[in-house]
């Protein structure tokens, strides 16, 4: 152990150079976010004359201001991207487990089912058709169809399968000899033995639902009812606070646009800020779950 | 293998009585799952045969005129269609290449962090833009390359005239790969740090023995180490090579560059959600899904062959 340490423990040239390389790939990541945050916290003139800065020359929360009330709509989109984040995910999760479960078990017609489920995960209906169908049912405009185009992943099933066919038989073995039936087996051992491979995928789940914007788009198209990153997308794209180009911009235009997109930026991205640091061991758990031997 | 493990004990409980009972938990537990497939995925696939029909929407699947393959044949006559799926590639190709030789790099240089709180650091710093959607990145990464941004800063600082990255169809491209890779390298040099902690380090007791400096050993131990790992996540990429990242390229891109930025899926959302030519749309996305379909069969062959493990 001692010669395997020394290998590493001298600080010497290539840690040097290691080092300043990673800080210019750091740098390179967060530069453009830093400067997101001091265009949000800066005014329009102090942005006019350095639109570069490393500090907002004029600082104001104007920008965050007007966002909430020009934007009006940020509070609706929180609602939106909540409520399809909780029950999307609680509903996809115990989809999933009980797959997942069912599947790493041998029953009746399970290759079948098994290679139907595959089948799915490569070949879908496409744009179109899905769209169509979701229209027929009624879906559109709702927030259960936003949940519904994304609850099921055949991917999550089979990786937790291959995690619940994992758990040693052991202690399965040990359960039945105490008298307990599958269901009791499957809540008392295997669920609490298979939380952190859970955990990983409810974080997943919980993520792909907060920058879930592509099927809303497409769904959510009258206005009373909407998510985050469409919010984001009506600012930036002037649609919800207003076109800026054309004259009336020189007159009538107290506002900063640039300002008010960044803030918004800034309060969609800030709970995952928050968050994805001290979550990191699930995350990283997952790509290794998918890369190695599924 | 595991499997294999598994049946005998299910059948010893099998065997001890209760059986009938519960298998058909099992099948209950399924159910809700198997029921959403059915209904959310099989019934538009079932829908996807309006791609050989004049799909008219009043009418249905069932009224429609079938045209066989016409609408295909329409797809390959127009000019376009060539232009995106050169797009495609070329754009997805780049991703491929720079997603796994960026990760390699990035995880040599960490593995040579001795201080965990470093280098816990500089992973948490590069992982962020994964969590993030393209939606916030594209407003991010346009205010970078914007006329007013430092590229832009550092190009008249030089003397250069300005350019305009998003709408130049001599960057576009560029732009998506690099940003591409931008927010991915992070992420993706998980899998290569776990293959380089299982590296032996007695081979470098050796090599350093033998006189190799630092250098040599990452050329002649380190990069050989990890070369199943690249080896596998490249066939399990190949799958993926039609896929040239929807979300990235519609958020970032205008109609000034369609000729360089179009892929197979924006293609299709125009076609078919913009222009509502159903038919047309839903035969692209099928041709593409057909593609997709024979290359991921092939990329897990390939994969199964070259590590003895793949994707399912």
């Amino acid at each position: 152990m001692k010669k395997i340490k020394m290998r590493h423990k001298r600080w010497d040239g290539v840690q040097i150079v290691a080092t300043v390389l990673l800080l210019i790939f750091s740098g390179l990541i967060l530069i453009p976010f830093w400067n997101a945050v001091v265009i949000s916290l800066e005014s329009a003139r102090a942005y006019s004359l350095h639109p570069f800065s490393f500090l907002p020359a004029e600082f104001t929360l104007d920008n965050y201001k007007e966002m909430f009330e020009k934007g009006g709509g940020l509070l609706l989109a929180y609602q939106g991207t909540l409520i399809t984040t909780f029950f999307g995910t609680a509903a996809g999760m115990t989809v999933s487990v009980l797959g997942a479960y069912a599947f790493s078990r041998q029953f009746p017609g399970k290759k079948l089912f098994f290679r139907v489920m595959l089948f799915t995960m490569f070949f879908g209906g496409g744009l179109v058709p899905t769209y169509l169908l979701y229209r027929n049912l009624g879906l559109l405009n709702t927030y259960a169809g936003v949940i519904i185009v994304s609850l099921v992943s055949v991917y999550n099933i089979i990786i937790m399968k291959n995690g619940f066919e994992g758990t040693p038989m052991e202690l399965q073995e040990a359960a039945m000899i105490d008298g307990a039936n599958d269901l009791v087996i499957f809540g008392r051992v295997m669920l609490p033995l298979q939380k952190p491979l859970i955990a990983t995928f409810t974080l997943f789940s919980m993520v792909g639902y907060w920058n879930n914007w592509y099927w809303p788009m497409l769904m959510l198209t009258k206005g009373n009812k909407n998510v985050l990153q469409l919010f984001l997308r009506g600012v930036v794209n002037g649609t919800i606070l207003g076109n800026t180009s054309g004259a009336s911009m020189a007159a009538e235009q107290q506002w900063f646009p640039q300002g008010v997109k960044m803030a918004s930026v800034f309060m969609v991205m800030l709970p995952i800020m928050l968050v994805y640091p001290f979550l990191q061991k699930y995350f990283t758990r997952g790509i290794l779950l998918g890369a190695v031997k599924a | 293998m595991k499997q294999g493990n598994n049946a005998p004990a299910i059948r010893r409980t099998s065997q001890a009585g209760h059986a009938g009972k519960e298998k058909r938990m099992f099948h209950l537990m399924m159910l809700p799952g198997m029921i959403m497939l059915f209904l959310f995925t099989f019934v538009p696939l079932f829908g996807s045969l309006m791609a050989f029909q004049n799909y008219v929407p009043a009418k249905g699947i069932f009224g429609s005129k079938w045209v066989g393959l016409e609408n295909f044949k329409f797809i390959f006559s127009l000019p376009d269609s060539r232009q995106v799926f050169v797009n495609t590639l070329v754009i997805a190709f780049a991703k491929l290449v720079l997603n796994i030789i960026v990760p390699v790099f990035f995880a040599i240089l960490l593995n040579e962090i001795t201080s965990k709180i470093f280098k816990r650091t500089f992973q948490t710093i590069v992982y962020l833009p994964h969590f993030l959607s393209w939606v916030v990145l594209a407003t991010v990464v346009t205010n970078m390359f914007s006329l007013t941004g430092p590229f832009n800063a550092v190009i008249s600082a030089v003397g250069g005239s300005p350019i305009q990255f998003l709408a130049d169809n001599n960057w576009f491209r560029k732009v998506i790969v690099a940003t591409d890779v931008w927010k991915e390298f992070g992420y993706n040099s998980v899998v290569y740090l776990a293959a380089l902690t299982s590296i032996d380090l007695g081979l470098y007791e050796a090599a350093s023995i033998d006189g190799a400096n630092r250098f040599e050993q990452t050329l002649h131990i380190t990069l050989p180490s990890l070369m199943p790992t690249v080896i596998l996540m490249t066939a399990l990429n190949l799958g993926n090579i039609l896929n040239a990242g929807f979300d990235q390229v519609f958020n970032l891109y205008n109609p000034i560059v369609y000729e360089t930025a179009d892929i197979i899926d924006t293609y299709v959302y125009r076609i078919g959600m913009v222009e509502r030519q159903y038919s047309i749309g839903t035969a692209v996305g099928l041709l593409k899904s057909v593609i997709s379909f024979i290359l991921i069969m092939g990329a897990n062959k390939t994969a199964k062959k070259l590590t003895g493990s793949g994707i399912f």
